[in-house]
This record gives C-alpha cells, sequence and structure tokens, in this order.
C-alpha cells in the first residue's frame, strides 16, 4: 500500500500522512504542480507543460513512470502512462538553431513533424524558405510568436539560438553579513545554464536574492519588472544591500519616475498603460542594450507584457514566481516566452519557510437582526452586498476580537469607508483611506510598525498600492482582495509567523445567510486548500467569551 | 458435380465406394462429433444420410469448414487435392505414406490434421486412399501452387496442336490408342520420359519453369495459343516448351505449367516447407506482477466507468439519431465525463449495449436509457459485472473502433448506430484471445507475432479487414483489462478456457476461475474516507456500494480513479435532505466512516442547510375550495360521506383537496353542497422523480437482434443424429408398414404432449400422436422424435417413412407406443 493515487483527470492524490509520503512528493514534484494542499490529501496535476518542463529540466519519461508504478497504490491506466511518455517526447521534436547563413531556423529532429507544421494555417507567416528537409528559416521577429504557436500545437520547441550579451555592466554579490544560500546559488545557476526561463520560489525564500545573483552572473543591463511601486522599491534596496551596485546605478521607471540606469526597474502598469491606444513607454526596451530582463511575479504578467516580451526573445529572461499557475490559464505562454521551469524549490524549504499553515483563519458569523433581514431581502441586487457588509452587528463583535487579542498588532481591513469610519471610532484607532495624505499615511504605518500603535484601520482602497505592515491579527470586515491568488498571497505576507511560533490570526466577520457568507465559503475553501486551518465560530459564543 | 452424394440405398456391394457410403458408416459419436464441428449440417436436421451427404458437400458448407483451417490443416488438404486428382491417372485419392513423403512433415503432425479433416467430413476414407471431397477441387484451383494435370490442360487443344506435341515427343499422332491427349499425359506421367522431354526443351528453358515452378502456375506469353510450330522450328525457350506440351496455351496470352511437370520439377515434395506448427510468439515480458495489476486495474477502470457513464444518461439521456446510433457531441461529451478519448468510450458504450444495460427506449424522441438490467447489474459483486461485459463484448458482433469511419457513401459511422457490424468479429476475438492465452506466462506478445500466428491459424481469413480486427481487439482488450501491458491476465486466460465449457453466460454461473481469479485482484472495498477542510472527502479507493450511494447523495463527485473525490457544497447537503437524511444522520455517517477528525466547517456546512432546508413547505393538492364562512368549511371537514374527496384543511377558509376540480364539483354537487368552480389558476403540477429506463422488451430484442444461430447443445446433436439415421433407414429400407395401435388417436393436453414429446427426443423412444393435417383431418402417427423448438417436432414419422416437421398446436395427444403395444 503506497501513498499516490492517479485519477482518471490526471490529478494525483498524495497521502500526507502516510511514511512514504515525502519521498513520493520529491519524486512527483518535477512533473506534476501542486494544487491543492489541504490537511490530509494534497492534490497534484500533470499537465503537459509539467512534463515539459520536467523535460526541460533533465528528466526523462522512464523516470516519471517509475514514479507512478512505484508510488502508486492501484494499478496505473495502460493509457496514461502511455500518454505520459507520448507527450513528454514531443518535447524537443522541434529546435530554435541559429544557421550560419540563413541565421535562425527550426530545426527539426522528426522530419514528419516539421512537415506537419509548417503545413499549420498560423504558423505559414512566420516561417521562410525551406533550408533543407529538415530545416526551415524563420522570420527572426517572430521567434516568440512562433514559440507561442508551436506550444498551441503540441510541439513545444527548444530554443537553442543563443542571446545576446547585451551591454556589459559589472554586477558583483557583496556578501558582507549574509551569504547567499545554497539553493538560491542553484536556481540562479540552473537558470543561466539554460538561458531563460523561471524559477518558482516560495514567498519569502528570497527571491530577490536570486535575481541579484542572476544578475552577477549574466553581468549586464538588466531590466527587472515588477508588479508596483513598493515592489520597486524593495528590489532597489535590496540590490543596495546586496551588490556592488550603488544608487547612482538603479533607475526606477514608475508612474512618477523615468530614471533609465544601467538597471532599471519598471513596474508592469507603467509598462502596460497605454495612451490613445498606445503603449507609450515601449521604447524603455529599446532603451539600452538590455543583457537581462527579469520577471517578478511572473504569475501575475499582463497580457501586453506577454506581447512585448515575444519581440525579446534574443534576451535572457529570467521569470520569479511562487506558483506556476495562472488565474487566467496563460501558463503556456509563460512557458513559451519567458522559459521552462528552471528550477522548483524543495518541499521541505518550503515548509521550513513557514509558507504552510502560516496563519489560522476564524471566521466568525453574526445574526442580523430581523428588521435587517428583511431590508437585507428587499434591498436591490447592487446594494446587497454593502448591505450585509456592514451590518451594524458586526462592530461588537470586532471590538470584542481586538479586546482578546489586546497588546497584539492588529489591522482591521474593509471596503467600506461608513463601516470603517464607525469602527474607528468605536475602536479608537485612527483610520487610514483613499483620502489620507501619504505623508499621516506613513506616519501611521511607521507608528504601527514600532509597536507605538496597536490598532489600525485600513481600508482596502487605500492598502493597494501599498506595503501593509505585518501584523500578528488581520479581522477583516467586508471586501476581499482581488483574486484568490492575490488574496492568498496579502495573507501570507500580512501574517508571518511570529518569533514564539504562536501562529497568526485572520478573523472574516461575516452575516449569516446572506452572500457576505456565500463570499467567505470561496475563501474558505481556498485558504483550506492552501493548507491554512480554518474554523467557523458564532458572534454570540464569541461575544460570550468562548475560546476561539 | 458434387458425385461424393451421389445417394442410393445399398451403399455397398459393387458398386463404387462414394462418400455417402462412408458417411453411412460412421458411428453416431462420430457423426454427433461431426455436427458439433459443423452445426450448420443440421440446421435444419436433413432427412437422409444422402441429404447430409450432399448438404456437407455444398459449396457454401464447405468454405465455412475451410475457413477455421489452419495452415498445416490447409497444406494438407491442398496436398490431398493436387496429388489425388485423378486426371493425374492413378485411382482417386492419396494414399497417407505418399502423403506424408509429399508434405514431408511428422507422422504425427500430419495423423492429428488427418483425422480432424475427417472428422469434419472434408476427407473420406476410400479403402487405404483418402479422399478430398470433390467441391474442393473447385475451390482450390491451384492446390500448393500447381497447375491443371495434362489431360485437363489439353482437352481444349486443337487436334493439330496435340499432333505438334505428340511428334515432338515422339509419340504417335493422330487418333487411335486414347487418342493424342492421353497419350502424351501417359508419356509425361512417366518421369523417364518426362526427364528426356526436359533434355529436349534444353538448357534456356529451365529458368523459364523454375518460373513458375512454385506457383502461381500461369504465366503471361504473348499469342502463347497461336506460337504453334513444331520442334524442330522452335527456336526460343517458351516455344520448345509449348512444342514438348511442358508448358500448355490456357488462353490467348496465357500458359500454364502442368501439375505432373511441376511435381516432377519439385521433386516429390509439395511445398518447401510443411508449416506444421506457426511460429513461436514474441514480444515483452512486463512481468506477472505487473500484468495482473494492470489488467484489473483497468477491468476496475471499466466497470467504475459503464456505471459511471450509465447513470449520468439517466438523468440526461441523449438523443437517438434518426438513423439510430448516439451524436458525435454525445460521444464526445461521454469521453469526456470520463476523463478518457472517444475511442474508449465508443467501447464502453458499445459494450454496455451488448450487455443488455442500455438501450434505445421505444418512443419516437428516442432516447439512449440505461435498462432495468442496470440496476441488478449494480447491485453485483465487481467481478461478475467485469465478465457480463467482458462476454457480451467477445460475443458481439460490433466493432467499436469502425465507429467515425466513413461508409461507402461518406457517411460517418455512428457509435450504436448501423454499419458497425461484422459477422467475423467475435470469432477473430475468440482466436485472438486463443492465442494470447497460449502465450507462456507474463509474455506480452507483439502485434506482429500475434498477427503471424493468427496467419497460420486462419489462413482463408487474411485481408486488410482481419488484420483490422485482430489489432482492434488487442486495443480493446487492453482496455477492457482482458490483457495488461500486453499480456493476457490470468483471469483472462480462466476465462477463454470455460468460456464455452457451459451454455450460461459467465456472470450467472455459481463459480467461474476467472471470477475468482478476479475478485482477489480488486481492491477491496472500503468503509472509510478523508474529510477534509476544504470541504472534500476522499476515498481512497472503491467504497463499499452503500456508503458510496450515501456519500454521491450527500456531495457531489469531483474526480474519480483510482480514489474518488467528493465535494460536499451546499447543493449537494440539500439534495441529501431532500432524500430524507436528517442532518444528524449525515454528520453520523461520516463520523463513523471518516478515518480523521471531522472538519469544523463541514458541521456548519451541514446545520446551516438543515436549518434553512424545509423552512417553506410544498404539498401537492389537485384542487381548493374557499370560503369565506369558515363554519360552512367547517361542516364540510366533519361531513363523513366527503372522506372520499381527501380534503384537508390549510387554513380557516381554505380547504385542499387532493381530487381533481371535476370531481370535488361533482361530488359536492352530489352533497348538496353547490359549489362554484374558480379559474384554474393555483394547480400544482406533479414531477416524477424516478430514473427512467427503457422497457424490458426494447432491450431483449436489441440484444438478441445481434446474436448468431445457436450452436446445437448435445443432447441436439444426439438427436439429430438419431433422425438422420431413422430417415436414411427410412430412405434405404424397403418400407415397412408400421401399424398404428387400435382405437382413436391419442389425445393429452398440450402442455403433456411438450413434455411427453421432449422425453421421447432425448429418450429416442417411439410415440403415437395424433395429427391434425393442413386440411384438419386427424390421423395418428408413428413417429421418432428428434427435437422439439419453435412450435414445431422434427422426428422420424415411421407410417410415411420420412422426416416430417409437425406442428404442435395440431398434435392432438402423445401416446407411448412400446407401453400401448404392451
Amino acid at each position: 500500500m503506497s501513498c499516490l493515487i492517479v485519477q482518471s483527470d490526471k490529478t494525483l492524490l498524495l497521502e500526507v500522512d502516510h511514511e512514504l509520503a515525502d519521498d513520493c512528493r520529491r519524486a512527483i514534484a518535477p512533473f506534476a504542480e501542486l494544487e491543492r494542499a489541504p490537511e490530509h490529501v494534497h492534490t497534484y496535476r500533470v499537465t503537459p507543460l509539467a512534463l515539459w518542463n520536467a523535460r526541460a529540466a533533465g528528466h526523462d519519461a522512464e523516470q516519471v513512470i517509475d514514479a507512478f508504478i512505484s508510488y502508486s497504490r492501484f494499478p496505473v491506466p495502460h493509457s496514461l502512462l502511455v500518454d505520459i511518455a507520448e507527450t513528454m517526447d514531443r518535447y524537443g521534436r522541434l529546435r530554435l538553431q541559429t544557421h550560419p547563413i540563413h541565421g535562425l531556423v527550426l530545426h527539426a529532429v522528426d522530419r514528419a513533424v516539421l512537415e506537419e507544421v509548417v503545413r499549420a494555417k498560423k504558423i505559414k507567416g512566420m516561417l521562410g524558405e525551406r533550408v533543407d528537409d529538415d530545416t526551415v528559416a524563420v522570420h527572426p521577429s517572430e521567434r516568440g510568436n512562433l514559440k507561442q504557436a508551436l506550444l498551441k500545437l503540441g510541439w513545444p520547441a527548444e530554443d537553442y539560438a543563443g542571446y545576446v550579451d547585451g551591454e556589459a555592466h559589472a554586477v558583483d554579490l557583496a556578501e558582507d553579513g549574509w551569504q547567499l544560500r545554497g539553493y538560491q546559488r542553484e536556481a540562479a545557476e540552473s537558470f543561466y545554464a539554460g538561458g531563460s526561463g523561471v524559477v518558482v520560489l516560495p514567498c519569502g525564500a528570497g527571491k530577490t536574492i536570486v535575481g541579484a545573483a542572476a544578475m552577477s552572473l549574466a553581468e549586464s543591463t538588466t531590466l527587472i519588472l515588477v508588479t508596483n511601486t513598493v515592489a520597486v522599491h524593495q528590489w532597489r534596496s535590496e540590490l543596495l544591500r546586496r551588490t556592488t551596485l550603488t544608487e547612482d546605478e538603479i533607475g526606477e521607471y514608475s508612474g512618477t519616475r523615468k530614471d533609465i540606469r544601467p538597471v532599471t526597474i519598471a513596474t508592469y502598469q507603467v509598462m502596460a498603460a497605454r495612451k490613445k491606444g498606445v503603449h507609450s513607454h515601449l521604447e524603455l526596451f529599446e532603451a539600452r542594450d538590455w543583457g537581462l530582463i527579469i520577471y517578478d511575479e511572473v504569475h501575475l504578467l499582463p497580457a501586453p507584457i506577454f506581447r512585448m516580451t515575444a519581440d525579446l526573445q534574443a534576451r535572457r529572461r529570467l521569470g520569479l514566481t511562487a506558483t506556476l499557475v495562472r488565474e487566467d490559464g496563460r501558463e503556456g505562454d509563460v512557458f513559451s516566452l519567458i522559459g521552462p521551469k528552471r528550477y522548483d524549490a524543495p518541499w521541505k524549504e518550503m515548509e521550513n519557510q513557514g509558507w504552510i499553515a502560516p496563519a489560522d483563519c476564524v471566521e466568525v458569523r453574526v445574526n442580523l437582526t430581523d428588521s435587517e433581514r428583511l431590508a437585507y431581502a428587499t434591498a436591490d441586487p447592487e446594494d446587497r452586498y454593502r448591505f450585509c457588509a456592514s451590518s451594524a452587528a458586526k462592530t461588537e463583535v470586532v471590538r470584542e476580537l481586538v479586546r482578546r487579542h489586546e497588546g497584539e498588532q492588529t489591522l482591521i481591513i474593509g471596503s467600506y469607508i461608513d463601516q470603517l469610519d464607525e469602527l474607528g471610532e468605536a475602536l479608537e484607532a485612527p483610520v487610514i483611506k483613499g483620502e489620507t495624505r501619504v505623508k499621516e499615511r506613513e506616519r501611521l504605518f511607521e507608528a504601527f510598525r514600532s509597536g507605538e500603535l496597536h490598532t489600525l484601520v485600513v481600508s482596502k482602497v487605500a492598502n493597494f498600492s501599498i506595503d501593509l505592515p505585518e501584523a500578528g491579527v488581520a479581522i477583516q470586515v467586508s471586501g476581499s482582495f482581488g483574486s484568490r491568488q492575490e488574496e492568498a498571497q496579502r495573507l501570507g505576507r500580512l501574517l508571518r509567523p511570529k518569533s514564539d511560533s504562536r501562529s497568526a490570526r485572520f478573523y472574516a466577520v461575516t452575516a449569516r445567510d446572506t452572500i457576505d457568507q456565500d463570499f467567505a465559503a470561496h475563501r474558505q475553501r481556498f485558504l483550506a486548500e492552501q493548507g491554512y486551518a480554518y474554523r467557523i465560530a458564532d458572534a454570540d459564543d464569541v461575544l460570550a467569551g468562548d475560546e476561539l | 458435380m458434387t458425385h461424393d452424394a451421389d445417394a442410393g440405398p445399398g451403399g455397398s456391394g459393387g458398386r463404387p465406394p462414394t462418400f455417402t457410403a462412408w458417411l453411412r458408416n460412421r458411428t453416431d459419436a462420430q457423426l454427433a462429433a461431426l455436427f458439433a464441428l459443423r452445426p450448420d449440417l443440421v440446421t435444419p436436421v436433413p432427412a437422409d444420410i444422402a441429404a447430409l451427404a450432399s448438404r456437407a458437400t455444398a459449396r457454401p458448407a464447405v468454405l465455412r469448414v475451410l475457413d477455421r483451417l489452419d495452415r498445416f490443416g490447409l497444406q494438407v488438404l491442398e496436398g490431398l487435392v493436387a496429388l489425388g486428382d485423378e486426371r493425374l491417372g492413378g485411382p482417386p485419392g492419396v494414399e497417407r505414406d505418399r502423403l506424408a513423403a509429399a508434405l514431408g512433415a511428422g507422422a504425427e503432425r500430419l495423423g492429428d490434421t488427418l483425422s480432424g479433416l475427417l472428422a469434419s467430413a472434408l476427407v473420406w476414407e476410400d479403402g487405404p486412399r483418402l479422399r478430398p471431397v470433390s467441391v474442393l477441387g473447385d475451390i482450390l484451383r491451384t492446390p500448393a501452387g500447381l497447375g491443371p494435370p495434362l489431360r485437363t490442360l489439353l482437352a481444349d487443344r486443337p487436334a493439330e496442336a496435340l499432333d505438334r506435341v505428340a511428334a515432338g515427343l515422339g509419340l504417335a499422332t493422330g487418333y487411335g490408342e486414347g487418342g493424342p491427349a492421353e497419350r502424351i499425359a501417359a508419356a509425361l506421367g512417366e518421369p523417364a520420359r518426362l526427364e528426356r522431354a526436359l533434355e529436349l526443351a534444353g538448357p534456356r528453358a529451365r529458368p523459364v519453369l523454375d518460373r513458375l515452378l512454385w506457383g502461381p502456375p500461369q504465366g503471361t506469353v504473348s499469342g502463347a495459343a497461336n506460337r504453334g510450330g513444331d520442334l524442330a522450328s522452335a527456336s526460343s525457350p517458351i516455344d520448345r516448351l509449348l512444342a514438348l506440351g511442358l508448358l500448355v496455351p490456357t488462353a490467348e496470352d496465357t500458359v500454364a505449367l502442368p501439375r505432373e511437370v511441376a511435381l516432377h520439377l519439385r521433386g516429390g515434395t509439395l511445398f518447401h516447407e510443411a508449416q506444421t506448427a506457426p511460429l513461436e510468439l514474441s514480444g515483452k515480458r512486463p512481468g506477472a506482477d505487473t500484468v495482473v495489476r494492470a489488467a484489473a486495474g483497468q477491468a476496475f477502470t471499466v466497470i467504475r466507468s459503464v456505471a459511471e457513464l450509465l447513470e449520468r444518461w439517466a438523468e440526461d439521456p441523449p438523443g437517438v439519431l434518426r438513423s439510430g446510433g448516439l451524436g458525435i457531441r454525445d460521444l464526445r461529451r461521454a469521453a469526456r465525463d470520463l476523463d478518457t478519448d472517444e475511442t474508449a468510450a465508443a467501447l464502453l458504450i458499445e459494450t454496455a449495449r451488448a450487455a443488455g444495460l442500455l438501450a434505445a427506449d421505444g418512443e419516437v424522441d428516442g432516447e439512449w436509457l440505461p435498462t432495468p438490467e442496470f440496476d441488478l447489474w449494480r447491485e453485483a459483486p465487481a467481478e461478475r459485472r467485469w465478465l457480463r461485459l467482458a462476454e457480451a463484448w467477445l460475443r458481439s458482433p460490433r466493432v467499436a473502433s469502425l465507429s467515425g469511419t466513413k461508409d461507402s457513401r461518406g457517411r460517418s459511422r455512428p457509435v450504436l448506430g448501423e454499419g458497425l457490424d461484422r459477422r467475423s468479429a467475435p470469432e477473430v476475438r475468440l482466436d485472438v484471445l486463443g492465442v494470447l492465452a497460449a502465450a507462456p506466462e507474463d509474455l506480452a506478445p507483439d502485434e506482429e507475432s500475434v498477427a503471424a500466428r493468427l496467419a497460420w491459424l486462419r489462413p482463408r481469413r487474411q485481408g486488410p479487414a482481419y488484420a483490422d480486427l485482430v489489432s482492434s481487439t488487442l486495443r480493446e482488450a487492453a482496455l477492457l483489462g482482458l490483457t495488461g501491458r500486453g499480456a493476457p491476465a490470468p483471469h483472462t486466460r480462466a476465462l477463454v478456457e470455460e468460456l464455452d465449457a457451459e451454455d450460461a453466460p459467465l456472470a450467472e454461473r455459481d463459480k467461474t476461475a476467472s471470477g475468482e481469479l478476479l475478485a482477489a485482484e480488486m481492491p477491496e472495498p472500503l468503509e472509510t474516507v478523508l474529510v477534509q477542510g476544504d470541504l472534500t472527502a476522499v476515498a481512497p479507493g472503491p467504497l463499499v456500494p452503500r456508503l458510496a450511494r450515501e456519500l454521491a447523495l450527500a456531495a457531489d463527485v469531483e474526480s474519480t480513479g483510482g480514489a474518488t473525490v467528493y465535494r460536499f457544497t451546499e447543493a449537494s447537503i440539500r439534495r441529501a435532505l431532500d432524500a430524507g437524511r436528517g442532518a444528524d444522520d449525515l454528520i453520523a455517517l461520516l463520523e463513523r466512516h471518516s478515518s480523521t477528525e471531522l472538519p469544523q466547517p463541514l458541521r456548519y456546512l451541514v446545520s446551516d442547510v438543515a436549518r434553512r432546508h424545509g423552512r417553506l413547505r410544498i404539498g401537492t393538492a389537485s384542487s381548493y375550495l374557499r370560503c369565506d364562512e369558515p363554519t360552512v368549511l367547517d361542516q364540510l371537514a366533519g361531513d363523513r360521506r366527503a372522506a372520499d374527496l381527501q380534503l384537508f384543511r390549510l387554513a380557516p377558509t381554505v380547504i385542499a383537496s387532493r381530487a381533481t376540480r371535476p370531481v370535488l364539483l361533482g361530488r359536492l354537487e352530489e352533497l348538496g353542497y353547490h359549489p362554484v368552480a374558480e379559474a384554474a389558476d393555483g394547480t400544482v403540477q406533479l414531477t416524477g422523480t424516478a430514473p427512467r429506463r427503457a422497457g424490458a422488451a426494447s432491450a431483449a430484442s436489441a440484444a438478441r437482434d445481434l446474436e448468431e444461430p445457436a450452436a446445437p447443445g448435445a443432447e441436439l446433436r444426439m438427436a439429430a443424429v438419431r433422425a438422420v439415421r431413422a430417415g436414411d433407414e427410412a430412405a434405404t429400407t424397403a418400407r415397412r408398414p408400421v401399424s398404428a395401435p387400435d382405437g382413436a388417436p391419442p389425445r393429452s393436453p398440450t402442455a403433456a404432449t411438450l413434455r411427453a414429446l421432449s422425453e421421447a427426443a432425448t429418450q429416442g423412444r417411439r410415440v403415437w400422436i395424433g395429427y391434425l393435417d393442413t386440411e384438419g383431418r386427424a390421423s395418428s402417427r408413428i413417429v421418432e422424435p428428434a427435437r422439439v423448438e419453435g412450435g414445431f417436432l422434427t422426428a422420424y414419422d415411421a407410417t410415411r417413412a420420412a422426416v416430417h416437421r409437425f406442428a404442435v398446436h395440431r398434435i392432438t395427444g402423445v401416446a407411448d407406443l412400446d407401453a400401448s403395444s404392451h
């Protein structure tokens, strides 16, 4: 009896309490993506992309099938094994290469595949003349698009066409008082050896440092694309601390500043912004002869950046992320345009990093009064959520929760200003909202960070572009953080396990029998799937003083 | 044509030996064995031996046996036809020794094969010589690649051409001494003279002969028929050969190598090599354990998938195409639902239908629905469920892999539709499984070696269609869990062995070796699940049916395979509550079967849904009564006479009734309440919730349509032997009157009649029956019943001395003849 069960939809179920679970996890991690990690049974998914990633990382079908056979509790359907072997075999039948005369060419190890591909409608326009039976010229400008299209056809091409060196610029790691961790070095090296690709590391595992290490290997001018301004500042300060780069060498290219330096950090937002339907900041890509482009949080890469990236295939590209799963399902574009997965953190490492089960989540349900229920039932659909989410009944519960965590750093998060103001008044705590001036904001955050201030009420709108300070307790009264992915990320960032190994607390206060509760159910599912502990409590019990 | 069948009473004594006579001398057991080998000979039972002989030597019947012969059997037969031809000059037939020498085959193997050929009456014994039935000469036109004998070839030649040949050979020309053709044939039949003729032809002629030597014996030579000339003037090798009769023109441009010449040149052997045994199978050796596990796992997947699909279809049945069959979209959807491809889905669907689990219901807008049989099947143990599917597949002429291919008019053939039947499919499947089962333990024979083995086993069947069937059979066997990693599983070997051991279907037998072997490999049903905080429950293996049903009710199935993942949602919990489960029952059930502690959010979910469940209540009423004065309704509610109206008070001023409005109106009028009808809004529409099923009849007929006529059982065969013997006796001996006992014809009730007739048939007794002929005249007959089926009695009528069929309903009664004559 082993610990792995193969489902017919190509998901793998891993019983985590089984004694072989750790070995099995190591065996399947290269070719299966972890999808859900609740307490007993983890779900992995085997996708063509995951298999091709495994191929790109040097694993072969034999190894994959071996893992299946040695860990599977039940016989694995033969068709599945055949399918896996066939899928893996499709990788690398086609190669992009540089031809001494014809420049960029598509070369086939298998002539039949080339014949199939050159006949495909979508690809015709990207190819030039036939060089020989196994080779066809490719328009250099189509390198990225061709890779995308080939992936869609199920014949992912390996890119051996090499990279431009770019403008040289000396970057070195400044290892004073800290050291590059083993896995960080491995990640950077395997990226550099592969030329371009994605490094998958959990939050807090030091992705920025991997980026810095990659820069020191490339020794060239670097463009770094990140999600938002806060991240720009983080990268900047990290680079200053970890490398020999000086302030003058690092430029910031954002909504407010447009400096172009040997190392330039830009936000996706700026790059994707359009003026009169035209991407007005495209020139940044041409501004220098970049030798390396780093994409932070590659799972959030917006569509326009993909399009731009398609034209940058001759430059080294490093993607950094905690997960390859994209909400929009464009994993294939990451694979073909940024590159295959070059490094994946070992699971144990992730656990040590505290990424798993970092917080304890409690949903507290309040009852609406009869009159509120009637009002809720008759409210217009668009007002319903606002109505139940900002129920007056929540205030008292929040007050009780805050009282219980007296002395701990507590954040109260909500979407509706009226409700937040009311809470601020009730808790005698300052409120940060959209209209709060930046100076005031920073002052309050500083006071919170230093422990001078214990309780802070923040609006969701306000905290979108600002790095929330870490807190031991968060109470969410309304709204949610965008996509589920983002929500987990923010929660993860917000709630770090405390030094005394007491886990952080996340409360969601919801109104019973309303759509507020339905939203909470979605959150519950996702958090449970991420391995967070999740419980539900009644507001009445909380108020009556029950232990949570 | 079939002079074998020349009947003739008597048979022996001076008359030339005939096939019929030989057949007559076979023992009863041998005849019964013949019927077992060739069931088509006794449907219907022939009247006598002569009729049997002529049927046994009829071309279609012989072709049917030939198709089942293996390569060596065919070679032996070809040898007999080639050498035993009387046109070669000798008496018809071949001695065993000569045949063995010509084949160069081991005596033992030859002996076995010959007794097989004798048993199936393709060959008969004429003293020491073996003779093929004559129709074989027509069927096997070029036995062993040999051309016709000289006598045949020369018969059509003009006289002057024959004269030239005779001259060339130095023989007398013209008529006299049996004519030139006979003379030439006799001369070339002697090895010495033939050798001399070959020398005369010259060394350059030899390569020409060699090209035709091992067949085909015909060659093309332009103007062959007119290239005459005598030996002296012939210059080219071909002309010399023609002039010497070593080649004979057969048509304008073709020549043939005479059999005598070829046999001589071959040095007496018929074949390069007698293929007494097939090639060894070759392939990978995946390991016995892997094979068993893989096959059993697949078998489990098959029964799970069929159940899953049919349950889906019970709720949301796909329509029957106008042309019959299943639409491509429905097939794709099924494939998606089962996480498999269309080929596999098509196979499962066809197999489910063949097993009688799926049928089109008879309505105009037909739908594909599970049959009532499906409900029984679902309750059976896993191995029986599989056996039923496997056997249905084996015996079905439907070839699922043909679905989606185009027919002759370019239309795509749909699954479950027309054009997927291949009459030979069951036979091919059995052959393939037979070959696989004969493979050594844990050998997974590759397709080529299986095909090669089958080419030996069924040489006359070969062709592209056959090859397709073989490869689809191998694929389907793997999909159905008959093979694992290409090697037959132990349960499959057992299945092949016991398939025809009894008449009952495998799944209905008390005990089957295949079932037991499979049951031991199937995963043990579990009683526990793992319930998790994300509101899923994982069953790490198959569940006991009761738990599986309860879980499927209370949770949605999210993924299946080795395990089943269930997800609890508000809707699924509500479904369970709707089905009458209480919140406490659900929690208790989960607590009992969860191997870990129930996550707290799940308890909340159940109690949340339960709290809101049933706050609104709905009932069924067909009509209502309203009255502003509650006292009137009090009075009505208390009225005993109105009890049949099933009135119930909903509110002081409203009464609802199950009776329909006209009924209520009429009854209350009768009782003197004088109600007035209201506009008819608010009547409740009833919805049926029972899963829909197709009628049993249509399912049965669908299954029956596809069946081949069954081979007769052992009893029936013996009865047939008796009937034929009796007929033969009647036909061959002088008629002797049989007198019926005195008195009126017997009368007995129909059931008794049937019983008595069947008894008499099995015991081979003669009985006395009363019979009304077509004009209604009563008569009495003495008959020897052979069999009773389909409302007819087939019996030898001793009074008329012939085999007759009697309509059972016209038989007025039966009396035991022997008893009555005492």
